[in-house]
């Protein structure tokens, strides 16, 4: 259930964002992508979460490069993935609807059906329901309201419930408390924490270092059109090899 | 006159109508622009949506089409769908001249390009954000436009309703299409409220027009507030 | 469907004095089974023009006619140009109307057969009551209307290319007068005649009109009459005389020739006829019956001035 990256070049026209990126992450950890706004965090996650095919290189989902199989075959591994952005983005419609869309637009097709009517059956373990999700982020007595009359904070819970809900194997978070206020923001951690818990492999994207420091098990440093170090959050920020990465987690402007 | 004001209902003080004769243009005028409506509904959000997402050649001239489209005058459109209908034209083996199926063609021309200009300007508005979220979680192409019409169900009930005003009070086409017949015993057949209204005032009767185009106005009114109610009750509605 | 045929034929058969067109709704009878167009099978299409239908008396004639055959008459009012042309396209399947030299042209191209003369009724001069161009109790329609002219009176024409317009650009001419070097007096007002009598009424304007719309909305408007026409003793030329024709079905196979030709039948009969004399509008008489004579009357069927260049049959 590893989601890896593997010697991405990607770019829009003449504009170069990667030259031979690569990154994984597997099941029950949080990776940390680092790097100041504008490198491509982004970039990388939408890579990861097969909104675009690469330019040259591939991403592979349990060693199976996800470009080259049918789009019917593509959207079962996108479904196994969940993302949260840095804006809420939810739909006009109550919180309960946001946080069981997953769930219904699975429900489409016939042999997922099935998967759903046996979730349901299992409803009893509390897994891959909605309400159960809303209950991660604290917003389970906020359900029938609109999603409109939630604070902004409110919203990206309810946001990362919607990811949650159809317990997603990997779940790509961009900047998801760079709005945030602290109350906020650690109620998010804390429901990071627990899909890591849960066996979800996790790859946020921050430009807050004390954050990767306080939730990533790796951080990937993003710099210029490479990643230039990945490795334990604790060699990275204690131990760089690189020197930029040191720079840069200094606070130090390197371009 | 055709029709005798002694055999009415004395709702109001002359009356000018017989029951059956203002029930069937009503009718006639429902059937005719609701089915155009539909039918342009049905067209126009697929083409609001792959114009309002989709990148190709063409696309700015299109648009101007759309645009040129929401104005075009409705004798020239009757005129065109006369042409292509007449026993003459490309359609004529279909029997379609001074019909219901004529009128309902030429307001779809006449609709269509206003419900999907407005359509157009209503998704091309839902946030590019909102879409990458039902992609991301898991919807196929097909998901994430029910999601974009959902968002902008307020613009696009704005659209149909725009489309129906358009269709409902145009009187060119269906004249010139429908030929604004009625029975001999009162009853219509192509005579829609519109035409009725220009029949009406033709002929001097400037009170009888004046009574049929406040049922317009009543009918424009009714249907509004019901598409207003759906479009508020859509609320808490369904992605699928 | 064929036992209707039977009945159509039997009834045709019954009714007096159908003439020529009887005879050709037996002929197209049994010519139309092959092909008889499935949609409007029971549908006949007449355009008319507005004098015509304005007035109420074609809804008076055709529901005896609709019941007696099972069918159903769609008129379209239109002006006596449109109608024609509707029909030239085969969008109709018998026009009535009433400009002689219109339908003459029609037939010549082969569009129309068995022409029959129906009815009359006159053109009337109307204008304001105070009749600002002294026109009123002129007899001579040609001295009327110079006088309007010379007097620049405003005028309201149909503009439409009906058989009313026609004869209006027909009397100018023959008094020598050029419509198109006239001032603004002379209005183009493009509509049907309950529309022109309405602008004309609004304006104060003189305007030409059919004596059955005109008795029809008299109460409508404020317009008198001040040129009667050959029905109130006034000139010939105010004649206004409607004939009924039929869509060549050999031009347009898929009219509805049979029907046509049963409609023109049973509206010429001695029924059809009464109905057309009977019928009244604010106590007043609308059209006179023309089609029943027991003199002949060739000239009906054919182009006028035909007779001459084809003697040698």
């Amino acid at each position: 259930m590893t989601l890896e990256a593997i010697d991405v070049h990607h770019g829009y026209g003449t504009e170069t964002v990667f030259e031979g990126v690569s990154l994984s992450v597997s099941p029950g950890e949080v990776v940390a992508i680092i790097g100041p706004s504008g490198v491509g965090k982004s970039t990388l996650l939408r890579l990861l979460a097969l909104f675009d095919a690469p330019n040259r290189g591939s991403i592979e989902y349990e060693n199976q490069a996800v470009w080259d199989v049918s789009e019917q075959r593509r959207l079962e591994y996108r479904r196994r993935i969940g993302m949260v952005f840095q804006e809420a983005s939810l739909f006009d419609a109550s919180v309960r609807r946001n946080a069981e869309y997953g769930l219904r637009v699975r429900r489409s097709w016939t042999d997922r059906l099935r998967h759903e009517l046996s979730s349901l059956v299992g409803k009893t373990n509390g897994t891959g329901d909605a309400i159960d999700a809303l209950e991660t982020v604290g917003l389970r007595e906020q359900a029938d309201q609109d999603a409109s009359s939630l604070s902004g904070g409110e919203a990206q819970r309810v946001a990362f419930a919607r990811a949650l809900a159809y317990e997603p194997d990997i779940l790509l978070l961009d900047e998801p408390t760079s709005d945030l206020d602290p109350r906020n923001t650690a109620v998010i951690e804390d429901a990071i924490l627990e899909a890591r818990r849960r066996g979800i492999g996790v790859v946020i994207a921050t430009h807050d270092m004390h954050q990767a420091e306080r939730i990533a098990d790796r951080v990937a440093v993003l710099l210029g059109n490479d990643i230039i170090e990945v490795g334990n959050t604790e060699t990275v920020f204690e131990n760089p090899t690189d020197e930029r990465t040191r720079k840069f987690i200094e606070g130090e402007l390197i371009y | 006159m055709p029709l005798e004001p002694d055999t009415l209902t004395p709702l109001l003080i002359d009356f000018p109508f017989e029951w059956n004769y203002i029930r069937s243009i009503i009718y006639v005028s429902l059937y005719v622009s609701l089915t155009a409506v539909v039918l342009s509904t049905l067209f126009s959000l697929p083409v609001a949506l792959l114009v309002g997402f989709k990148d190709f050649r063409g696309k700015t001239l299109l648009t101007s089409i759309i645009n040129t489209g929401m104005g075009f005058p409705s004798v020239v459109v009757g005129l065109v769908v006369l042409f292509a209908v007449s026993n003459q034209g490309p359609l004529g083996s279909f029997d379609l001249v001074f019909t219901t199926e004529a009128m309902i063609m030429s307001q779809f021309i006449l609709a269509a390009p206003v419900i999907t200009g407005v359509s157009l300007a209503a998704v091309s508005s839902v946030e590019q954000n909102v879409r990458d979220a039902a992609y991301a979680m898991g919807g196929t192409k097909t998901d994430v436009a029910l999601v974009t019409i959902k968002e902008a169900r307020y613009g696009i009930a704005t659209a149909v309703l725009a489309g129906f005003g358009r269709a409902i009070s145009e009187v060119g086409s269906v004249l010139i299409v429908g030929g604004n017949i009625a029975s001999s015993d009162g009853t219509s057949v192509t005579r829609t409220i519109t035409t009725a209204i220009q029949l009406e005032a033709r002929q001097g009767r400037f009170e009888t027009a004046m009574i049929l185009g406040a049922i317009l106005v009543v009918l424009v009114l009714i249907v509004n507030a019901i598409v207003v109610r759906l479009g508020n009750g859509g609320g808490g509605g369904r992605y699928e | 469907m064929e036992i209707q045929r039977r009945g159509l034929v039997a009834a045709i058969g019954s009714s007096a004095a159908v003439g020529l067109a009887g005879c050709a709704a037996l002929a197209g009878d049994t010519g139309d089974n092959e092909n008889s167009p499935e949609i409007s099978g029971e549908t006949l299409t007449l355009t008319t023009t507005t004098s015509t239908y304005d007035t109420g008396l074609l809804d008076e004639l055709n529901a005896p006619f609709e019941d007696r055959y099972g069918v159903t008459v769609d008129t379209v009012a239109q002006g006596t140009g449109a109608a024609l042309e509707t029909a030239r396209n085969g969008d109709s399947d018998v026009v009535m109307v009433h400009a002689r030299s219109l339908e003459d042209e029609f037939m010549d191209e082969g569009y129309g057969v068995n022409r029959r003369d129906l009815m009359f009724n006159d053109f009337v001069l109307v204008g304001p009551p105070d009749d600002p161009g002294g026109i009123s109790g002129e007899t001579d329609i040609e001295t009327a209307l110079t006088e309007i002219s010379e007097a620049e009176s405003e005028f309201v024409s149909r503009g439409d290319n009906s058989g009313t317009h026609t004869k209006e650009l027909e009397l100018w001419d023959t008094a020598g007068l050029t419509v198109e070097a006239f001032g603004e007096w002379y209005i183009d007002g493009g509509g049907g005649m309950g529309e022109i009598l309405n602008q004309a009424s609004m304006q104060d304007a003189y305007t030409l009109s059919d004596r059955g719309t005109f008795i029809d909305m008299q109460s409508e408007i404020n317009l008198d009459i001040h040129v009667q026409g050959p029905v109130e003793g006034g000139p010939e030329p105010l004649m206004n005389p409607y004939g009924i024709v039929a869509v060549n079905p050999a031009v347009h196979d898929h009219v509805e020739y049979d029907l046509a030709m049963a409609y023109i039948g049973y509206i010429t009969s001695i029924e059809g006829q009464e109905i057309i004399e009977e019928y009244t509008s604010e106590g007043e008489q609308l059209f006179f019956a023309e089609a029943l004579s027991e003199e002949p009357n060739f000239q009906q069927y054919v182009p006028e001035g035909w007779e001459s260049s084809n003697s040698d049959e």
